[in-house]
């Protein structure tokens, strides 16, 4: 649990957003994020804490904006224009992701790198 | 109450005025008493699209401000002289020469008069979409199969939510069938995926919008052509029937229709 979630995070306020961010929207905020829809390419998400989208990430996310290298990104469909977490900016392979059906993922940080894995629940 | 229904896309180019022309036509040859409204002021071209340059007297600045009436300034459609009207945009002018509330005035006047008013907006996200937007209720967002139209669409269908213009319907333009089957250009589906608002019609891409475009004839006139029946099913949609969407493949040959359906076994 504490590897996934550091307590600082977890006692952060949460956001939550019952829509889809189309281009050119943006949300700012001092906490966790959720949005139940997607993040389509142009929109932006900028948060302290986590961020968690239920749903395709096609947008640009920065999470753990105030610089908590414990923040994580977690999206069901992960495809991010852009991804950044603290002060690591990452951005997909040439070539994009693939867009086939795949397993919800989630991007953090390990030894100083943004790292892409298989979502898989904390124990 | 006629229904004000404004016809915007964001980027430049995608066919926002071919579709005006086309709507507007396609609904007053359902019988429908039309006004089509050019805001894109400074840059207008519904007039040379219709073929009704030449008969411009007043423009739509002119009826705003009350140089003139508002009868005065509607140019009466050369083919559908009783039910379909143009409000010509300035041209001489730039688009602060009218406000968003002139044109929700201008919106409630005509709605008395009209079934539809179908409004022309300018690209881009500025005075003019808003100007072009402020009295409309229902919208329909043109995009054809390219990423950087269907960002602009995106930008606009959340633009129009902003101003509680909800469930805009989608017109994917200029889709080309052979580059979709492979694989180089985007899919209906995939526009879909992204944009997520139902989708009021699909126009292939086709010489004849180039050539009936600049002879002045909306191409929903012609009875052969591909465009005009898919804005002729277009123009039906937003009257409230239920059309099915035209198969993409129909100019396919006898023969290759047998193999897909061949396939399809």
């Amino acid at each position: 649990m504490a590897e996934q979630w550091s307590d600082r995070l977890t006692n952060m306020p949460t956001q939550l957003f019952e829509k889809s961010l189309r281009s050119g929207q943006h949300i700012n905020f001092d906490g966790n994020v959720v949005i139940i829809g997607d993040v389509n390419p142009g929109a932006e998400i900028t948060a302290s804490g986590h961020v968690l989208v239920l749903g395709y990430l096609r947008g640009l996310v920065h999470a753990g904006a105030a610089g908590d290298e414990s923040a994580t990104v977690t999206a069901l469909h992960f495809a991010p224009t852009q991804l950044r977490i603290a002060s690591h900016i990452t951005r997909p392979p040439d070539g994009g992701f693939s867009e086939e059906n795949k397993p919800p993922e989630v991007a953090r940080i390990k030894n100083d790198a943004v790292v892409i894995e298989v979502y898989s629940p904390p124990r | 109450m006629g229904r004000v229904i404004v016809i915007t896309s964001g980027k430049g180019g995608v066919g926002k005025t071919t579709a005006t022309a086309n709507i507007g036509t396609g609904l007053a040859m359902l019988g429908k008493k039309v006004c089509m409204v050019d805001t894109d002021i400074g840059l207008r071209n519904l007039d040379v699209v219709l073929g009704l340059e030449n008969r411009i007297v007043y423009d739509l600045v002119d009826a705003v401000r009350g140089n003139c009436r508002l009868k005065q300034a509607l140019i009466k459609d050369k083919r559908y002289d009783e039910s379909l009207f143009l409000l010509p945009a300035a041209q001489t002018k730039d688009k602060t020469a009218v406000t968003a509330e002139q044109m929700k005035e201008l919106c409630e006047r005509l709605r008395e008069e009209f079934d539809f008013v179908v409004i022309d907006c300018p690209a881009g996200i500025e005075h003019g979409f808003k100007n072009a937007i402020a009295g409309a209720d229902e919208a329909v967002v043109v995009t054809t199969p390219e990423v950087s139209a269907v960002r602009d669409a995106d930008r606009i269908i959340g633009l129009l939510e902003a101003a509680d213009i909800n469930d805009p319907l989608l017109i994917i333009n200029r889709i080309r069938v052979n580059m979709v089957k492979h694989g180089d250009m985007m899919s209906v589906e995939d526009i879909l995926d992204i944009l997520a608002v139902d989708l009021l019609g699909i126009v292939p891409d086709d010489d004849a919008i180039v050539i009936s475009a600049n002879k002045g004839e909306p191409t929903v006139l012609d009875d052969d052509s591909r465009p005009g029946r898919a804005f002729r099913n277009i123009a039906r949609r937003i009257n409230g029937e239920e059309v099915p969407l035209m198969g993409l493949d129909e100019k396919s040959g006898f023969m290759s229709r047998l193999k897909y359906l061949f396939k399809a076994e």
